[in-house]
Order: C-alpha cells, then sequence, then structure tokens
C-alpha cells in the first residue's frame, strides 16, 4: 500500500509523475505556504523554494506550519516550508535559498512549473518574463483587501492564473499594467503592511494547486492552456473571469514565441565551463554556511574553484 | 550532462502534419527548428523558437534518398538563425509509434549540414531530430569537430505537460 492510494484516480503513473517533477516556489509566505504544504501531500518530489525573509510575529496569522518557535528562532521562511515538505515525504529533492530569487534566478530555469507568491506587481512581471523565457508553466497568485466605504466593511478578492507559453499573460489580462506599475513605485517605501489573511489565501492556492495537478497528471481529459480564476470572498465564489474569455484566439503580443532561451547563451563558453574540473558543490537541500558562501561569491566573481 | 528539449504541443502538432503531407517527387519532407538554448548546470536546454519547412521547390529529386534538399533551403534555413543567433535542428518523421531511429543516410547527411550550420551561427549548437507519431530521437553537436551528444528528453508544453522520451527525472 502506498501512502498516494487514495488519489489514484490522478492517472495510473500518477505517483511516479509527481514524484518526478520539480515545482519552484517563489515566496514563501500566506499563500505559498499552503501551496508547499498540499504539494507535499500530493506526492510532489521535487521543490525548489526561494524566499529572502524569515517569519515575523505578524506572520503567524497565515504562514501555515510557521509556529512561534519560529519567530523567536527568526527563521527563514523557506526553512520552515522544507520543515512542512519534509514532515510529509523525507524523500522529497529540496533546494532552497533564503535570497531574492532574482539573485539565484538560475535555480529555477530547471522547474517543470513555478508557482508565484509575490505580492508586488512588478516582481510577478519579471518573474513571469523569466518563465516565459524558459518555457516554464507559471501560475501566479495575488490577493487584495480593499477598505469599502462605512465603518469596517472591507472587499476581500483575489485571483490565480496560469500564464503558459504563448497563451494571455498577466499584462493581456489586465493584471499587469504600466498605471499599476507606477502606482507600485510610487508607493514604495511607504510604510504600513498590506491587509493579508489566512483563509483567502488557502482558498486561492487551493485552486492553484489544482493547476499544477492539471498540468502534471491526465486526470481531466482536455485541460485548459490557461486559466484566471477570480475570488470574490464577499460574494463567496470563485469563477472563470471573463478577461480570459476575451482573449481567447489572440496571441500574445508582449512574450513573442521568438524571444526563449538565454540571450548571452554561448556553445564556446559552455564547452570552456564542462571541460573544467568540477567544482565541490553543497548537498542539494543543505542550508548554505558563511564559508561556502563566501566561497561561492569568489568562484563567481573570479572563476576560480 | 544531458540535453532538454522543450516545444510548444500546438507547435509539435502543427510540424507533424507538415512533415506528413505529400510531395509531388519527394517521399519524405524536411524542415528546420530554431531554438534558444539556456545552460542549466548538469542540464543544457533548448527551446524551440520556430519551424521553418523546405518549400516545394527546394526539394530536389534523387532516388537514393527519401528527401533531398538542394542549396537554396539550407540558405533559407541558416538565415532564419542568423539572427537573434538560434541553434538549427533539422527535422523529418518516420512516422510510426515508438522512438525512432536514425538511417545511415540521415547520419550522412548531417555530416554535410552541420559544418555549415557552425559557420553561419558558431555560438549556438546544432542538431537533428527524428520524429515518430508520439516520440522523437535527437542528437545534438556542441561544436563542428566533436561528436554528437543524444538529446536526452523532449518535453512538450502543454496542457497536461509531457515528455516525449527520456528518463523524466527533471531535477
Amino acid at each position: 500500500m502506498s501512502w498516494l492510494d487514495r488519489q489514484s484516480f490522478l492517472g495510473a503513473d500518477s505517483d511516479a509523475t509527481l514524484a518526478w517533477a520539480t515545482v519552484g516556489l517563489v515566496g514563501l509566505g500566506g499563500g505559498n505556504s499552503h501551496v508547499v504544504q498540499q504539494l507535499a501531500h500530493l506526492g510532489v518530489g521535487g521543490f525548489v523554494l526561494l524566499d529572502d525573509d524569515i517569519i515575523t510575529l505578524t506572520n503567524l496569522n497565515r504562514l501555515v506550519g510557521g509556529t512561534l518557535d519560529d519567530v523567536k528562532a527568526e527563521r527563514a521562511k523557506v526553512e520552515i516550508a522544507a520543515r512542512v515538505i519534509g514532515a510529509v515525504n523525507p524523500n522529497a529533492r529540496i533546494v532552497m535559498r533564503k535570497a531574492k530569487w532574482q539573485e539565484v534566478g538560475d535555480l529555477l530555469k530547471g522547474c517543470d512549473i513555478i508557482v508565484g507568491g509575490l505580492d508586488h506587481i512588478g516582481s510577478k512581471d519579471e518573474l513571469e518574463g523569466f518563465c516565459r523565457r524558459f518555457m516554464i508553466p507559471y501560475i501566479d497568485m495575488g490577493m487584495d483587501v480593499t477598505p469599502l466605504p462605512g465603518a469596517g466593511q472591507s472587499l476581500v478578492s483575489g485571483q490565480v492564473v496560469l500564464s503558459m507559453p504563448g497563451e494571455p499573460c498577466l499584462r493581456c489580462l489586465q493584471l499587469v499594467t504600466d498605471e499599476r506599475l507606477k502606482a507600485e513605485a510610487q508607493r514604495y517605501g511607504v510604510a504600513g503592511s498590506r491587509p493579508q489573511v489566512v483563509w483567502p489565501n488557502g482558498l486561492l492556492a487551493s485552486t492553484a494547486v489544482g493547476l499544477v495537478v492539471q498540468l502534471l497528471t491526465p486526470w481531466m481529459s482536455d485541460p485548459p492552456r490557461s486559466a484566471y480564476f477570480a475570488y470574490d470572498a464577499n460574494l463567496g465564489t470563485v469563477a472563470p473571469s471573463d478577461r480570459l474569455a476575451r482573449r481567447h484566439g489572440k496571441p500574445c503580443p508582449h512574450y513573442p514565441a521568438k524571444a526563449v532561451g538565454d540571450p548571452m547563451f554561448d556553445v564556446r563558453r559552455y564547452l570552456e565551463r564542462l571541460d573544467q574540473p568540477a567544482s565541490v558543490e553543497p548537498p542539494v537541500g543543505a542550508p548554505a554556511s558563511r564559508v561556502a558562501l563566501v566561497l561561492g561569491w569568489v568562484r563567481k566573481r573570479f572563476g576560480r574553484g | 550532462m544531458t540535453v532538454h528539449l522543450k516545444i510548444d504541443g500546438r507547435l509539435l502538432d502543427d510540424v507533424r502534419k507538415d512533415l506528413h503531407r505529400p510531395h509531388a517527387f519527394a517521399h519524405e519532407r524536411v524542415g528546420f527548428f530554431t531554438a534558444g538554448a539556456a545552460d542549466l548546470g548538469d542540464r543544457l536546454l533548448l527551446t524551440i523558437r520556430g519551424y521553418t519547412p523546405v518549400a516545394d521547390e527546394d526539394y530536389e529529386i534523387d532516388r537514393k534518398v527519401g528527401a533531398k534538399i538542394g542549396s537554396a533551403a539550407m540558405r533559407k534555413a541558416v538565415q532564419s538563425a542568423y539572427r537573434p543567433a538560434a541553434a538549427l535542428l533539422h527535422v523529418h518523421t518516420h512516422g510510426g509509434r515508438g522512438k525512432p531511429g536514425f538511417s545511415r543516410v540521415d547520419l550522412n547527411s548531417a555530416d554535410d549540414f552541420v559544418p555549415g550550420f557552425f559557420e553561419t551561427s558558431p555560438r549556438m549548437p546544432h542538431g537533428l531530430l527524428v520524429l515518430s507519431n508520439d516520440a522523437a530521437h535527437g542528437l545534438l553537436w556542441l561544436a563542428n569537430d566533436r561528436a554528437p551528444v543524444a538529446i536526452d528528453q523532449l518535453q512538450r508544453i502543454d496542457a497536461p505537460l509531457q515528455r516525449e522520451w527520456g528518463s523524466h527525472v527533471l531535477a
């Protein structure tokens, strides 16, 4: 008997397919803390976890797996996520870095799917651009709490988008616009945190996990190549957005098919690197020591190693 | 080192259809993929950018081979990979099911065109793909004077994602 027996309807080879897959999670805050937990339970075998932040007291209202002890220990969010995975599936392959994803983006290039749990529009835009360049399906989650006129009233909403190569992108779907980027830039550095709460994150994360499963297993015949689910917590609905329907049949003008691959790639440099003796890297999943980090920087900076 | 190739699922379907079109005298059709590349550390990633079929008039009569293409076809292919620099992959199909293999003629013809690809686009790898109706097989040259390496895995970017061959181990 396997721990995944009850999900055999996902497909005859689904256990193996999920075990072989590697999912990148960028931002391990409220949303992706749910995602990582569910993917571990599903039997996804490979994880790349990237977040430069530690857990703080105000994260405890929504960061699944986080504890008061973690807050006291100022534990990195990626370490908490890795612990959650390891508690379910000790055989999972985990690569994690407490770093901004842009600084360690190479780690994401080999992922089958990337799930973004990023707050900022600009960051979503950058991460989607990265995914398009390396032909990686990108699933974006976002949540907003907007005060309504009247005492103590709020509108809680959000969305989950599957952005596939050749399909509508976040710009096509008007989630990333120049106006929103400009407004975000003007707010940069203004004190105060955006309101966040656990249950919408959980719902959006479950929707995102459903898309991951659709991409990896054949449990649904003819699944859609792109998706945009809009969540309205006040109405209690998750529904396909008509913004996606309006883009049906229209090519994405923002990410042309020709703009894939590393524009700086040079196979001659690649061969030079292959011909060099292999450097000793820390084992996958092990937190890098300070000495290892310094050695890594020296290798990168001066090409020795 | 392993080589991993990604292609949009709809493009792959279109290419299979295109290669199955009959020709006035050639027994099989040929085309060229252009691709980007990226260094993934332990893997080399090829990302297919587009497909250029060989035009009807660019085939030459040669009863000894399934398809012989002329210099105009090669010129058009290398032009498509010139700017931005792209990897060029010669592609044809053997039809049927299961992993196809290269014939001696396929491998001999690669000896003719691969050096030309490197002359035009020396900073990119170049290669050869053969498709069946549900699988594929590929070879990639990283340099003109080196033996080719196998393309270990082809991933169809679609819903669901599919791998057409390979060990299935991605991480």
